[in-house]
Formats: C-alpha cells, structure tokens, sequence
C-alpha cells in the first residue's frame, strides 16, 4: 500500500500562546527532547509509514523552519519523485491577504493537493509529540469504511482550544466539543491529526470556502459529524500537544519518565532530525549528573538535575541546574543556579546568579540573551 | 565543456585484515571498527578529506568489506555524495587478461589505474584507513608542489626507540629524501612515515606498471614502490606533520587513542568546529542519567541509558550502564551492556557485547604506568556471563 497517502502539516497553530518560544520561530521548530524540533516527530512519523509527498504550510517566521528541513535529506525526503514542499504564507492563489485558518490555507494550495497522485491525505498539526503508524490508521480507516479519520487520545481539556470526542462502541464518532475550559476529567480528545480521502478533502473545502467558512474543527469535523462518518483512531501511547508554556515544560519533563520516553522515540519507528556532527558529552571532573536527559555535545563539569540539556550546552564547575531545560548551545557558568527555567537556544548565564521559577511558571530566558 | 578532470585524488587503503585487533575486526575490516562513541575509524581520514577540499575518493576493500560499504553508501555524512566524484568504493574485480586479490598496497593502487584515469588527475594522495588524526592534505598538496616533488611522504616525529618499528626517512636539510629504512634496526633519524604519500599521477603511474611486471616485489608502497623511485632518481621530500596522529593498529593503541580523547592535552582535539569529524548518523535521543549514575571524566554518546559509575572512560552510543556497574578506563563499544553490578576496568568492550550481572573484566591498574597497562577485550557481540571473572589481558570472543 506504498504511496496511497500524501499529508499537510500546518506548521503554525496557536503560537500565541507559546509567547518567548516562538518569537523567533514557528511551533514546528520549536525545540523539543533535547535534539529535536517539533516537526521532527511528525515528518519521522510520515516517513516511517511511507508518507513521503508532504507539504507544509507556514504563516510566519517560518526561516528557522526552512532552515532546519532543507531539502528533507535527514529524513529521507530529497526525493526525485514526491518529497517536501514548502508553501510559504502567501501562496493562496485568490488572495494576498495572510490566510486565516486551515480551511482557507488548503484553499490555496489545492492545485498542489489535486496534482499529487496519492488518494488519501492525512491533515496534521506540528505541534504534537507522539510516535504513529500512519499504515494502521489507513488499514482502520478502509475496515471501518470510514470518511474522515481522527486521531484521539486520552487526556482532559485545557485552557487551550480542544476538541472533544464522544464515539459510539464501533469508535464512531457522535458528537463533539470544542472547548477552552479547563477540566480534570479524562475524555478523549482530537489530536489535530485527519485522514480523509482527497477528493472528499477537495469537495469540503471548496464548498466551506464558498460558503466563507474558515474553521476546519467546527465547519467541516462538528457541522459534518452527522451527515459523513467520522471515526476516532484511539492513539495509545505516548502523546502530547504543546501549545503553551506550561505544557511545554510538563510534556519536557515526562520524558525524564524512561517508559515514555522509549514509547515517543521507539513506537513505531524512529525519530529523525537535523544532523549537526556534534561530538559525544565531556563529562568533566567536577560532574554531578541525576534523572537527565543529555544530548551530545556538552560540556559539564557542574551539576545537573530533573533537567534536559540540548547540543553543545556547558555547564561549568559549581553551576547547579535543577528541573530545567537548557537549548542549544546554552552556557551556564560558575556557580549559577538555574532552578524551573527554560533558558532558548545560545542563552548565557553569567557567574553567580540564580535564576529561579516555579513548577507552573517556569521562567523564559529568551533567545540569545545574556544573564 | 563538461569535464571529469580532479586536480587531486584519494585513494584509501582500507583492506587490512587487522589481525592485530584480533575479534574486533573477526567481522568488519579495520576502518569499520568504532571509535570515540560514535565514529568509525574510517570517518578520520574522509573528514580530512573533505575538509582538505578532496572530494574524490576511492576507498580499497577486500576484507570484510559488507559493513564498511554500508557504513560509506553513498558519502552523504562526509558531503561526498557528488555529481562529479564522490566516495567510491573500490573492491577487486574481475579483468579480461586475469584477476587477483589486491597483493599489496602498490597492487591495490595498480588495479584501479583505469579508476584513476577516469578523473586525469595531476596528483593522487595514498591514504590508509587506521589512523586517528586531524591533516589539512592541502596544505601537503601545495609543499609537493612548491618543492617540485614526484612523491612527497608525511612523516612524524617518533622516539629513537620507537623509530624501530617504523618506516623511516632519512632527509637532508632540505627535507628530500635520500634513504628509506622499514624498521631499522638501527634507526639514523626518527622521521617515521604516516602511510601518507602524494604521488605526481604520471610518474606513480609508471611506476607500479613497472613494479607489477616485477616478480620479485611484494607490491608494496613501502617495501618497493618508494626505494625504487629512491633508486631512479626521484624527488621524494619528507613533509613533517607535528599535530596528534595515531596508528590504531593494535588493542593498545586503539585503546590510547580512546583515551586520548578525554585528555584536554593529547592534541587530539575533535571539538574543533572548523575541523569537524563526520560520522554517519545512528538517529538516537539524548542519552539518559538516572538517579544512580556517577560520571567524572568521560565521553557519552547519544542513546545511551547511564545507571551506573563511569570514570575515565568513552561510552558510544546505545549502550547501557545499569546500576550499580562500573566501568573504569575502558571503552565501550556501540549497543553494548554492562548490567547490574558488573564491574569493568581497562578493557574494550566491543559492539553489542553484554556483560551481566557480577561479572567481572580486566583489573584495575592505577599504579601501573601506562606503558605497562594490560588491556582487555570483549569481542562485538559476546556476552561475558553473570559472576564470571576476565582475567585481565583475556580476549573473550
């Protein structure tokens, strides 16, 4: 079944929220797990089920996006046939107007969707950290003669925008809700992620974008759940949606958690990102390192805890990092402390300080600053 | 016009059995082996390379050839996956008049004259594929030619006791070379060839037509191609190379060179960006630290899962220390696992070996000078069983 879907990441989603993280960025790049950016997870997905014609649509700041796909090479998309397409913010054919939803940005990249030769698409946000097999979705969606397609998992609703799913017993879906109310019950909630066939995707779009629709949740999933049949593929591992600090930095630290963390990066393939050449991690004579995860490159000779290190960050002696995340070639010096911080990428901190925040409001120190 | 001509092109020797390595190299040629976490011995002498400007390579196998090919594909980790060269890898094959393994390192050469050609190149840079070092070969290319040489041949300085076991230049003042001496018993200078030589194309090309037609010779770079050029006239200089270079041809110095890469002092520095070592890729997270673990001056490689006390010691990449394990001066070899309370101290453990619980390797042998430091080894892939004791400088396959 090589080769019968195609997909469309939506490289931007609910970036506001994100705040300092995607000042510079799009929440696709936005670093993750101490090597890797967002997309990552969902192109190794792709990938690893033989998805390989994929377009990604970007709204802004999408250079550092750009910048780390390039040609696709490091997961295995510079190809002759298929491969990556870029579709830069203002490619909608109709207007020059920035697009405003997932409804209006398909719009405008529907020649390239109609061209591909694949006869399924799957729709997903970057925002998403899980580990899929795409294949398995397929082969549900042809068994239960599905429409439309939705990936579910099991958490609760959020002061973000979720959607809600209520199935009947044959995981049809009856109903849902789109919420931005915060609850501790457990419900199964829509991850963003939508196979459907494309002459079917091409028709509803088309249609909703006549009618001036531009929410792809609640025009064509909610209006639609009675007259198509819509299915919830019930994902059971790991998985996560980021969209604000706060869930960045809980999702960060429970892949400290080795049971989770060998689900996100093994499942059902494996990750792959940007290759950078670093050298392996210089634990100095000065190291102290507990419940970490460390990527290559770094340089320690302080101590660390409950924290995640990126490439090339240095720690230098009598520094202490407990419950924090330190970016890409971040450079923690003499005896600072960094206790409940995100410090982005090529931050430093000077000797002596102590930067300090809390497990609900993790302090930000924002890209090439200077403490 | 379209053209396929290089002005210099590698050829890497890289079809050594390396018995010296004896079960690290039962299953891969030597270039193959790992090193230093998350390289092949072969990335060292590519990465020069490529960074040297050289982008045509062709890479001499014959041994074990199936992992270094798959290691290499198609060159894209070093940025040789090129329209016009690249890597090239380039085992014996078979030819209308008669067909041969390579006999030698001239032979070797001698066969793939056609490949060569193909590129008309004015020099050709002989590379061997077990070395550890860091060499800008361009900055050799141009002393050939300033000295107008045939052949030019780095050299190291090496100790008069060491000289022994070298090939040896003797040179005048003005770096050519009058004499060459294989393992001299006497040595008369401590010029010790690296392995390294730049041929002009033309004359080399001569040269091992001539020596192929020679029955006594042993095809060899050293033992004949380079005395007969001494013998007929040639200009042959000693280019002087000062910065760390490593033949890791034995369990002892691959080990050294292991080491060589926690030491801040060895020389041996491959944090440098502008001189990057490129390796292909293994696509594993971050390595984890778990609440038991105690590491002090090591290496750690991405993918590894790091329970246990690690001192002085290069861990590759996917391997497991669990807790309660020690391992101490060793290296440990991509996959490998050391499980709960095994203990292992200057040895090597090779790819995919298990250690379980309790066992013991090698000994610890602080007081020792290093010269004298007895090294063990775990094959790739064998599996020491829990409790048993290696005595130390045991090979276990």
């Amino acid at each position: 079944m090589n080769n019968e879907m195609m997909s469309i990441i939506f490289a931007s989603d609910n970036e506001t929220k994100l705040n300092e993280l995607t000042i510079h960025r799009t929440t696709a790049s936005l670093p993750f797990c101490g090597r890797y950016r967002f997309i990552d997870f969902t192109l190794s997905n792709l990938v690893n089920s033989n998805i390989t014609t994929i377009g990604i649509v970007t709204r802004n700041n999408y250079s550092s996006l750009m910048d780390h796909i390039r040609m696709g090479r490091d997961w295995d998309l510079n190809r002759k046939n298929s491969g990556i397409a870029v579709f830069p913010p203002y490619a909608s054919n109709t207007s020059r107007t920035m697009f405003k939803g997932k409804i209006e940005a398909l719009y405008g990249i529907l020649d390239y969707i109609e061209k591909a030769t694949e006869d399924y698409v799957v729709l997903t946000n970057s925002n998403i950290a899980t580990n899929l097999d795409f294949e398995d979705v397929y082969k549900k969606h042809i068994a239960a003669g599905a429409d439309i397609t939705m990936l579910t998992y099991s958490s609760h609703s959020t002061s973000s925008r979720r959607v809600l799913v209520d199935t009947d017993k044959s995981g049809k879906v009856v109903g849902t809700r789109i919420t931005s109310t915060l609850s501790e019950d457990i419900a199964e909630v829509g991850l963003n992620i939508y196979l459907l066939k494309k002459d079917l995707l091409i028709s509803l779009i088309t249609d909703s974008y006549e009618r001036g629709y531009t929410d792809f949740e609640k025009h064509i999933i909610q209006q639609n759940v009675a007259k198509l049949g819509i299915y919830a593929y019930h994902v059971d591992g790991y998985a996560a949606i980021i969209d604000d600090v706060k869930s960045y930095y809980t999702e960060s630290m429970r892949i400290l958690d080795t049971d989770i963390r060998n689900d996100l990066f093994y499942r059902c393939g494996k990750i792959f990102t940007k290759v950078k050449d670093s050298v392996p991690t210089k634990y100095g004579a000065g190291a102290s390192v507990r419940n970490s995860l460390i990527a290559d490159g770094c340089e320690i000779n302080g101590r660390v805890e409950n924290s995640i290190l990126f490439r090339g960050v240095v720690v230098e002696e009598g520094a202490y990092i407990s419950n924090s995340i330190v970016m890409e070639n971040g450079r923690i010096m003499k005896y600072s402390e960094l206790r409940y911080t995100i410090t982005d990428k090529d931050v430093t901190v000077t000797e002596d300080k102590t930067i300090s925040g809390s497990e609900n409001y993790p302090v930000v120190i924002v890209k090439n600053k200077t403490v | 016009m379209y053209s396929n001509k290089k002005e210099c092109v590698a050829m890497l020797l890289a079809g050594g059995q390396g018995t010296r390595l004896y079960s690290l190299t039962a299953h891969v040629a030597k270039p193959a082996v790992s090193f230093g976490g998350k390289y092949r011995i072969i990335d060292f002498p590519l990465s020069n390379c490529i960074n040297s400007n050289i982008d045509t390579i062709g890479v001499l196998t014959q041994y074990q050839p199936f992992e270094l090919n798959e290691y290499i594909g198609n060159g894209q980790p070093w940025d040789l996956d090129r329209l016009n060269g690249g890597v090239f890898v380039l085992p014996p094959y078979m030819k209308s008049a008669k067909s041969d393994w390579y006999k030698g390192t001239a032979n070797a050469i001698y066969q793939n004259i056609d490949f060569i050609d193909k590129f008309s190149p004015e020099y050709v840079l002989v590379l061997s594929g077990d070395h550890i070092y860091k060499m800008d070969y361009s900055d050799m290319l141009d002393f050939h030619k300033s000295k107008g040489a045939d052949c030019t041949i780095a050299v190291i300085n090496v100790s008069l006791e060491e000289a022994s076991r070298f090939g040896i230049m003797n040179t005048k003042p003005d770096g050519s070379v009058y004499e060459f001496e294989e393992k001299p018993k006497k040595p008369k200078s401590t010029n010790a060839s690296m392995g390294i030589y730049i041929f002009n194309w033309q004359v080399l090309r001569k040269y091992l037509i001539d020596d192929e037609a020679n029955p006594d010779s042993h095809n060899d770079f050293g033992k004949d191609v380079i005395p007969a050029m001494l013998n007929g006239g040639r200009k042959l200089y000693a280019y002087r190379f000062d910065g760390y270079w490593k033949d890791v041809g034995t369990i002892k110095s691959l080990w050294e060179a292991n080491m060589d890469l926690i030491d801040r002092n060895s020389g041996l520095n491959i944090e440098d960006a502008s001189w990057k070592i490129y390796a292909r890729n293994a696509a594993e997270p971050p390595h984890f630290v778990g609440d038991h673990a105690d590491i002090i001056n090591s290496l750690v490689t991405e993918g590894c899962e790091i329970d246990g006390t690690i001192r002085n010691s290069v861990i590759s990449s996917r391997v497991e220390i669990r807790r309660g394990a020690v391992v101490e001066d060793s290296n440990i070899m991509p996959g490998a696992v050391v499980k709960e309370g095994a203990k292992v101290y200057y040895a090597i453990v090779g790819d995919g070996a298990v250690i379980e619980e309790g066992a013991i390797v090698g000994e610890a042998q602080d007081n020792v000078p290093v010269e004298e430091v007895k090294i063990t080894v775990v094959g790739p892939g064998a599996v020491v069983k829990k409790g048993t004791v290696v005595p130390v400088a045991a090979m276990v396959d």
